[in-house]
Order: C-alpha cells, then structure tokens, then sequence
C-alpha cells in the first residue's frame, strides 16, 4: 500500500516524453564479495525435504555472469539439534534432500569459507494461503494494462509480512505488511504492460518475518522500477542477517530465511 | 554571558546616537503609483544636502527626522520618473508622493539617479531583488513566467536538477526556505512537482531574496527568506490583464472599491487540463490552477486594511483509479496603521494551510494530510532619527500537523481506517533590530530575535527504552525502529518539550568611497519545523514534523564578507560575497527509512549537520540598451551523521557526503538588448558542475533479480548541465483610440538541444538482460509563444 503511493512522482516522467538513452559511464569497481541466497521455502502440500542454498560472489556491474562459490561448506541445525549438511551440486547451488521443515522453529546457518565463517539463525515462518486470484483490465497510465490480484486472508491475532512472487516472462517481487490491513482479505497486486491473454503467471505468496521485510524493502529500493531522478531515495548498503564471525568487516550479501509458501498458477484471459 | 555583552553593545549604540539633539521634525507619507496608487516598496527618498536619506517599507510608508530647514528632496525609484522636490521643514508634515512610470521610449532621457548610492551605503547584504518587468523577459521554459525559475539565475541559488521541486539556497536545503506571500508562510511552493512555481507572476509586486543577514524581523527557517508582496489593486481605474501561453493561461481583475481609498485584485491562473496527456486518447488528467485575490482599503490617513488570499491546487487523475489533489491555502488580515509621525504598524492574522490528498481507486482507500497554522504578528518601524531606525514586534505561530489519515472508501475495502497521530506547536518570537548609521562611512544593521517553540501535548506519545527511538544492532551493523514500550496520552495544553533560542543578527556596512564598500555579516537562526523527506528533492506528499523529545530545532550559524562596487556611474555594478554557514540538527534518515504513513518519525531519523560555504559574484550592466548580468558561484555543501557512541557508524560511516544540490560551479548570464521600440531580444546561458549521484560499483544476482552495490553516498556526478535561452519579446504598441496593450514573447528553450541528464539509472536491459546505464533527460529544445494583454 505504502509503495502505491510512490508512483506519482513517475507521473512527471511521463509527462514530459522525456528521452532516454543508454549511455557509457565508466565505474569503479569494488573487492567481491560474498553472496548467499539461503532461501528455505517450503510449499504447503509438500513435504519440504528439498532445499537448495545458492552462494556466488559480486561482480563488476557490467559483467553480470554469475560467479558460483564451490568450495565451501554449508550446514544448518534445527533447534532440536538435528542437522543438515547441504552437499554441492552445481552453479553455486548446494542441495539437501532430507531437510525437515517445522514452522516457528529456529534454524541455525553455519558456512565455511576461505577459513572464514559465516552464521545466521531464523525461524520458519507460516503463511495464510491464497484465496483466489482476479484479473481486472484498468490498470497502468493508460488504464487498459491487465491487473492481477491475489487475495488471501490476514490472521488478525498478529503482525504479518508478506512476499509475493509473481512471474510472467519476468520476475516480480511485492512485499506487504499488514498494519492497515489486519484481519482483512486483501489482495497481491501485479499489473504491467507485458501482461497480455493467454499468460501462464506464477504467483507464489511467502510469510516472511520483520526484519527479512525490512532487508527486502531497503533491497527492492536498490533496484527500483522507476527511472531514478529527483524522487529517488539514497543508495545504501543491504546488509542481511548474515554474519561474518572471522571478519565481520567482510560482510556477505545475501540472507537466510526460512518462510512457508503456496502458490498458484493464473492462465491471463 | 555572550548576550549580556551584547545588550550593553545595543545600549551603548542607542546612547551614542542621541546624544546631539536639536530640534527635528519628521516628514512622512506613503509614496505610490500615480495611475493605480499600488504602494511601491524600496523607493529612495534622499536628502542630499542633509546627506540621508530613507527607503519605503513593505507598505510603501516612509519617515525621516530632519533638523528645521528647507531641502530639495529626491524621490527615485526604478521604472520611474524622479521626482524632485523642494520643501520648507518647519513643522511634522505628512507628504504623499506619487511617481509617474518612466516611459519605454529609449530616446528620451530618464533620470536615473543615485539609485544604488544608497545601496553601497546600507548594511544590506546578501539581497537579491527581481522586479516582476525583469522576471517577465527572461526566456524560460514553455514561455512560462516563473518566479522561482528566475530565482534561479542568481548566484547562491540553485536546485537538484531540472524538474525538481524548491530552490536552495547557499547550499541549504528545500525546507530551509521562509517563503511568505504577502506575510503568509508558502509550505510548498511548486506546481506540477516542481516545473512550475505557485506565484502568479502579474498578481506580484515586489520581491525579495535573502541569502544572508537576514535581519531580525524573520525567523523560523535557516536558510533564506523569500519574501513577496502582491499587488494591492488599481484603486483608480478598472483594469484587466491576462495571457495565453503554452502551459496555462491567466486572467487578473482590478479596480477602485471607492475611488483613490479601497481596491480589489482578483487574479486567476490555470494549466491545461489533460494537457499532455489527451494524446493518448485516455481519461487522464494533470492539471493545476491558482487564485490571488486582494482588498485595500484606507479607512484615513492613519489607517489601512488589507485581506488578501491565494488558493491553489494540483490536481492528477489516471484511469479513475489514482486521484491526487495538494495545494497551498492562504487568507491574511492585515491592518496598518501609524502611531505618530515616525511609528509604523502592522498588525497581521494569518491563516494558511498545505493539504495533499490521495485517492487510490483500486486499493480502496483515500489518505489526507497537511498542516495548518494560525499565525499573528505585529510589526514596529519605529524611525528615531535620520540615523537611526528600528523595527520591533512579536510573532505568535499555532501549528496542527495531519501527517495522515486512510479511510477505506466503502465496506468492501481492504483497507482498515487509520489515524496518525496529529501533533500541536506554539511557535513564539519576539525581536528587536536597529538600522543604525553610526558615522559617514559606517552604518549597521544589528538585531536580536528571542523564539520559543512549544511541543503541545497529543492523543499518542511513545515511550522507548533509554529515550531512543532508533537502536542499533552491532552484529548486523545496520540502525532499525526501536521497540516502543508503551504509550501515552497527554492533554493539548501540556507542553511535552520546550525550546528556546537567542538569535543575534548584525550586518556591517563600511563605505570606502563613494562607488565602493565593505560589507559583514552574521546571523543565527533556528528552525523548528522539519520536512520529512529522504528523497532527491521533496515530493508533494512530504509531511512537515515538529521538533519535539526527539527531534532537536536546526540552528545555523552564518558568516558572509562581501565587496560592493558601482562603476561608471553606476552603469555597471559589482557584487563579491563569501560565505559559511553550519547547520546542527539536521535530520538524516537511517537505511530503509519508510517515511510515508509512519506515524512515529523519531524511529528512522538520526540528528547530524550540514555545512557549506563559497564564493559569489554578480556582474550587472544596470543601464543603456543592453542590460543584464553574469552570475558565477563557486560552493560546496555537505552533509554528515556520525553515529550516537563510538561502536555506531552513523550515516554512510559518519563520513561527510555531498548534498544532493551540491553544485561546485554554477555560472549563468543573462542579458536584455533593446533593438528598437517593439522589439527585445533576451538570452541566457547557463553552465553547472553536474549533480552529485551515486553509482554502483559491483552487482549481484539474488532471488532471480539482479541488485546494484553502490559505492559512496554522492560520491559521483552527473555530467555537466549547460543550455542556452532565447527569447524575444515584442510590443506592436498601442494603436489611437485602443486601449489595449499587448505584447508577445516568442521563446526558445535549450538552443543547442543539449541532452541533459536529469538522472543516470542503472538497471537490466529486458531484452538482452544486460546491465546498463541509462540517461534520462526532461528537456530537449522548446520552443514558445506567449501572448500578454492589458487593458
């Protein structure tokens, strides 16, 4: 809801068909940098055995080839002590097919590398599923642009955060929460002008916690729809919940979470 | 102890300038327009073989103590015929003058006396002033006549980039800015976001800029004070004008209530519905539009009342399912009135307001918020001698803050009512300011404002551990929303914070001779109120905040040194300033700041300061066919919060960052040519160091996105921004037995077509998925035609 209300300063872009062009503008380039995207998901109806953590390091803005980090080792411990060793597979992906998902269980991440170690620890949070999804056909400047809307219902006995995950040809992250929404069924909101009849779109709803809300929405400014300008926040650093016990200076990207999901897909009319 | 020095200062100097007395007697009146009788603000009366003279206040009322005599006076005022005038002073005498228009005609001669004499001579500095005949030839975009545009083109004065909201000032940000209109606060003073100022320009009279020494009488911002005065309506004749240019159009009525006692002005302004936007055949609006309106009345000689009001409104509309309305309100009684032949006084009641209102359509909910004060202030010119002036008065400001309320629009709306917290303020000043000539050479303009500032009780306050409502988390290293341990409730009439704030103003004047002085200056200043915006440059939907428990009042000190040099009798004049000022208290917001609908802003705010300083210089040809200036600033501001203990970071690592209007070079020069009687050919060219911006240095792909790491805050530029204007203005003149005055203005904005960069974003091609950098860029060359009328 509050996002909506940022759209308007687009609106002057729009206005004066300004020009856009690609440019050539010569960056630095900083030290890499570790990333790792420790994302347990688990679908309702599944069994949520199988997980993958994918680590990478940064790279120089214009070459965008995904450097995968191999060579390290990747655990993590449920509260109860059981642990999970997550084996290397490919790409930087490192997979555990016998994990045990327990909602609002804690769970510790332990990775190794370069005699560095990295540790982060989160619950697993719970979602409310999907109640069902709707296409209306007024949004966008023009008015005419498809929207997608998936409601579902939020629990009015708590605080809840949620990501939305919709994808068509491109991905599409949207975060909520719900402090003006409690107990309310309300709704995910995607609408562009790729969206077009026949469109099979994946829309995936995850409860996330506080502070994995707060990281995406400092993340999601960093990338931004819009077209930067006058109205644009500041760049910042996105630091995650993950910690660099060696070195805390060498900070990695990247956070680990763990959230409970469903999903569905939408067929566009 | 510093003030107790100074009050035996201020002492000393009243002792030292009373201490000769004969017999005197005042001369005074109100000097105005003989064909509309609109009071004229800053004309020089002179008095040279007394060698004095005295200036015309804000309502155009003058006065001057003279030893018994008899003296040929001057009277000059720019645009106007001189008047001169020999008087036998043997007695108080209230004189009127009215000044006659100086023809267009070059052929004749038109006396410009000693107009910028006085000026060398005054302690005023740091003063840009811009008539409105000035203003109206300047080419600028669309053909649109624009107050704050022209602003622009003075040194110390710029903004974040094409298409943004505000000017700043020497390195000061947007909200730092005092804008009064007609004595009444302007919150937001942008249509459009920023393309267009609120003021109309042909319902202006007068005015003023001040970058520095800002005199006593003002407060409450710490940057500079824009002060304008609008006309008060020809109290002779009914008279309209208007213009149809390419963006909006205007229409102003005026005329006599009561012939030569009382008059009305009522002055309308409007953009284009659906301007841009009807191309593309679809049900969206943009427009804005704004209304002036005026009444004066001279209940007798010592008494004069004036009400004036503006209204005006942006208005979006996409798809009927996005709805956006903000706009200034403002209604203001004032009532003049002189004491006795040397005392002046304004009593003024203001009421202005700052509402932004949303409707989201397909949300299903609408949100309103703004500010509100009511604000009294009395004002004293009280003219001692020809030596010596002062100006007293107290200022009492009641704010009420909205900072938000969400309605659901019916019951099948997700959306739950919500109210923020409204907050309450009294804002108190009293000040004392002296204009004092203490020698031939040396004069002074020295001053002391005492503000309070009241955080009034509220429904909601919240208590937090150790009084912080931002905590730091050292393992993550990042600042986040502290928890709040619980809330009260305190009453309206309960003062939760006070503050109060000595504010010392001087301005020194030594004359060298009589083309040259030296100037000085120093001024603190406190603001209370705080725009809260982490973006470029504000957008309409910023709310205003008080200071309070958390947030601390900005107080800025300010040093300016200047050289002031007249050449070739005043045909050419010179201005040379340095400047330095520091800020404390500035807000800064931590990482991931969400500003809109927070109703606890003390939980993502930091206190740091800013500072900036620089050089200044301002060429101007004042006479002959060709007149104009070059302006060139040399400055720098910045910006740090360091972190609240040793272990906390702060803001971008406690580091000083660039101010998104950091400009190190800023050159513009403007010039006028007469060509003949109908034509005038008007160009400016203008040459920025680019805007400070952040660029990534690295990136990295996480949950299927591609994110940008960005290296230091600001630390980069956007290349640089020139352009060339031109403009012509033409005068078919006014044919026998019509009469209608009428004249064109053909523009063209940005000659060379240079594109440039409003921004630089970086982001993913779709198409081939590769990261890039784009440049957008607002506007390309623009042509324009404008046409005035008169009649």
């Amino acid at each position: 809801m509050k996002k909506l209300i940022l759209y308007i300063p687009i609106l002057l872009v729009f206005i004066f068909s300004s020009c856009e062009e690609v440019v050539n503008i010569d960056l630095e380039e900083s030290e890499p940098r570790l990333v790792i995207e420790a994302s347990i998901v688990w679908f309702k109806g599944t069994r949520g055995n199988e997980q993958s953590i994918k680590l990478s390091e940064t790279s120089p803005f214009y070459e965008e080839e995904l450097i995968p980090v191999e060579n390290a080792s990747v655990k993590i411990t449920a509260q109860d002590g059981e642990e999970f060793v997550f084996a290397y597979d490919l790409n930087g992906n490192y997979v555990n097919t016998g994990f045990d998902p327990d909602l609002n269980q804690s769970y510790q991440l332990e990775i190794i590398y370069e005699d560095q170690v990295y540790t982060a620890s989160e619950k697993l949070i719970s979602v409310t599923p999907l109640d069902y999804v709707e296409q209306t056909e007024s949004g966008g400047f023009s008015g005419t642009d498809i929207e997608i809307k998936a409601y579902y219902t939020d629990p009015a006995e708590e605080q809840n955060y949620y990501l939305f995950k919709f994808r068509d040809d491109d991905l599409s992250l949207e975060i909520y929460e719900d402090e003006f929404t409690n107990g309310n069924q309300i709704f995910g909101y995607y609408s562009n002008d790729d969206i077009k009849a026949e469109d099979l779109i994946e829309i995936q709803i995850q409860g996330i916690s506080k502070s994995y809300y707060e990281y995406l929405f400092i993340l999601r400014s960093q990338v931004g729809s819009s077209d930067g300008g006058p109205f644009e926040t500041m760049p910042a650093t996105v630091k995650g919940n993950i910690i660099n016990q060696t070195n805390p200076d060498n900070y990695p990207f990247g956070y680990f979470r763990l959230s409970e999901a469903d999903s569905t897909f939408y067929n566009v009319e | 102890m510093k003030f107790r020095y100074l009050a035996l200062l201020l002492l000393f100097l009243f002792f030292n300038s009373t201490v000769n007395a004969q017999q005197l007697y005042t001369l005074n009146g109100v000097i105005t327009d003989a064909s509309s009788n609109e009071t004229l603000i800053g004309v020089n009366l002179l008095v040279p073989e007394a060698s004095t003279g005295v200036v015309t206040n804000d309502y155009g009322y003058y006065s001057i103590k003279l030893p018994q005599g008899e003296y040929e006076i001057e009277i000059s005022y720019i645009g106007y015929q001189s008047i001169q005038k020999t008087i036998n002073l043997d007695s108080n005498q209230k004189l009127d003058f009215q000044l006659t228009e100086a023809s267009e005609s070059l052929d004749e001669v038109v006396i410009t006396s000693d107009i910028e004499g006085l000026n060398i001579r005054k302690p005023e500095m740091s003063v840009n002033k811009l008539s409105i005949s000035t203003i109206q030839k300047l080419p600028v975009v669309f053909g649109e006549v624009d107050v704050v545009r022209s602003l622009l083109l003075l040194p110390g004065v710029s903004n974040a980039g094409e298409g943004s909201s505000g000017f700043n000032v020497r390195g000061g940000a947007v909200d730092q800015n005092l804008i009064l209109l007609d004595e009444a606060t302007i919150y937001n003073s942008s249509h459009l976001f920023g393309l267009f100022s609120v003021f109309n320009p042909d319902a202006i009279k007068d005015l003023k800029l001040y970058k520095g020494g800002i005199p006593a009488k003002y407060g409450g911002r710490v940057s500079s004070v824009l002060d304008i005065y609008q006309r008060d309506g020809n109290s002779k004749e009914f008279k309209m004008q208007g213009g149809i240019g390419a963006i909006s159009s205007r229409l102003l009525a005026e005329g006599p209530i009561v012939k030569d006692k009382g008059s009305f002005l009522i002055g309308g302004r409007s953009s284009y519905a659906h301007l841009f936007l009807k191309l593309t055949d679809n049900e969206n609006s943009a427009y804005f539009y704004d209304l002036n309106t005026k009444l004066s009345y001279n209940l007798d000689d010592r008494n004069k009342l004036l009400l004036s009001g503006y209204f005006g409104r942006d208005v979006f509309n996409i798809s009927q399912n996005f709805e956006n309305t903000y706009g200034n309100a403002v209604l203001n009684l004032r009532w003049n009135h002189i004491f006795s032949d040397n005392i002046f006084t304004n009593l003024s009641v203001i009421y202005s307001d700052y509402y932004y209102g949303l409707n989201l359509n397909f949300v299903g909910f609408n949100w309103d918020s703004g500010i509100k004060n009511l604000n009294i202030k009395y004002d004293f010119n009280h003219y001692i001698n020809d030596n010596l002036q002062l100006k007293y008065g107290m200022q009492n400001t009641y704010y009420e803050f909205n900072p938000g309320e969400i309605k659901p629009i019916d019951e099948d709306s997700g959306i739950n009512y919500f109210k923020l917290t409204n907050k309450y303020a009294f804002e108190n000043a009293v000040y004392l300011s002296a204009e004092h000539r203490l020698s031939d050479k040396f004069s002074a303009e020295y001053g002391l404002r005492l503000s309070t500032f009241l955080r009034l009780g509220q429904d909601e306050i919240n208590v937090y551990e150790d009084n912080h409502p931002v905590e730091y988390d050292a393992e993550r290293d990042i600042y986040r929303e502290a928890d709040i341990l619980e809330t009260v409730e305190s009453s309206r009439s309960e003062v939760l914070k006070a503050y109060n704030n000595f504010e010392p103003r001087i301005a020194l004047a030594y004359t060298l001779d009589e083309n040259q002085s030296i100037k000085a200056s120093y001024n603190r200043m406190a603001q209370y109120l705080h725009l809260i915006s982490n973006t470029s440059s504000p957008t309409p939907l910023d709310v205003w905040a008080p200071s309070g428990s958390f947030i601390k009042p900005q107080v800025l000190d300010q040093y300016a040194v200047g050289y002031f040099r007249n050449f070739k009798e005043n045909e050419f004049s010179l201005e040379v300033e340095g400047f330095y000022k520091d800020i404390d208290n500035r807000i800064d917001y931590i990482d991931g700041a969400n500003l809109i609908a927070n109703n606890a802003i003390e939980r993502v705010v930091l206190n740091g300061e800013s500072r900036a300083y620089g050089m200044e210089l301002l060429l101007r040809k004042n006479t002959g066919r060709l007149t104009g200036w070059l302006a060139y600033t040399l400055s720098k501001s910045e910006q740090r919060t360091p972190g609240r203990t040793a272990i906390e970071p702060g803001i971008n690592n406690g580091n000083w960052y660039n101010t998104n209007y950091d400009k190190t070079h800023d050159l513009s020069m403007t010039g006028s040519y007469e060509l003949n009687r109908k034509w005038q050919l008007n160009a400016n060219f203008i040459f920025q160091t680019g805007l400070a911006t952040t660029y990534p240095n690295a990136q990295y792909e996480y949950e299927g996105i591609n994110i940008p790491v960005y290296g230091e805050r600001n630390g980069d530029r956007l290349p640089s921004y020139h352009r060339l204007d031109l403009s012509a203005t033409y005068e078919p003149g006014v044919k026998e037995g019509k009469k209608v005055e009428s004249f064109w203005t053909f523009g063209l904005y940005n000659v060379y077509n240079r594109q440039n960069a409003y921004s630089i974003s970086f982001r993913e091609n779709s198409d081939t998925g590769e990261n890039e950098a784009v440049r957008l860029s607002l506007f390309g060359i623009i042509p324009s035609v404008t046409y005035n009328f008169k009649f």
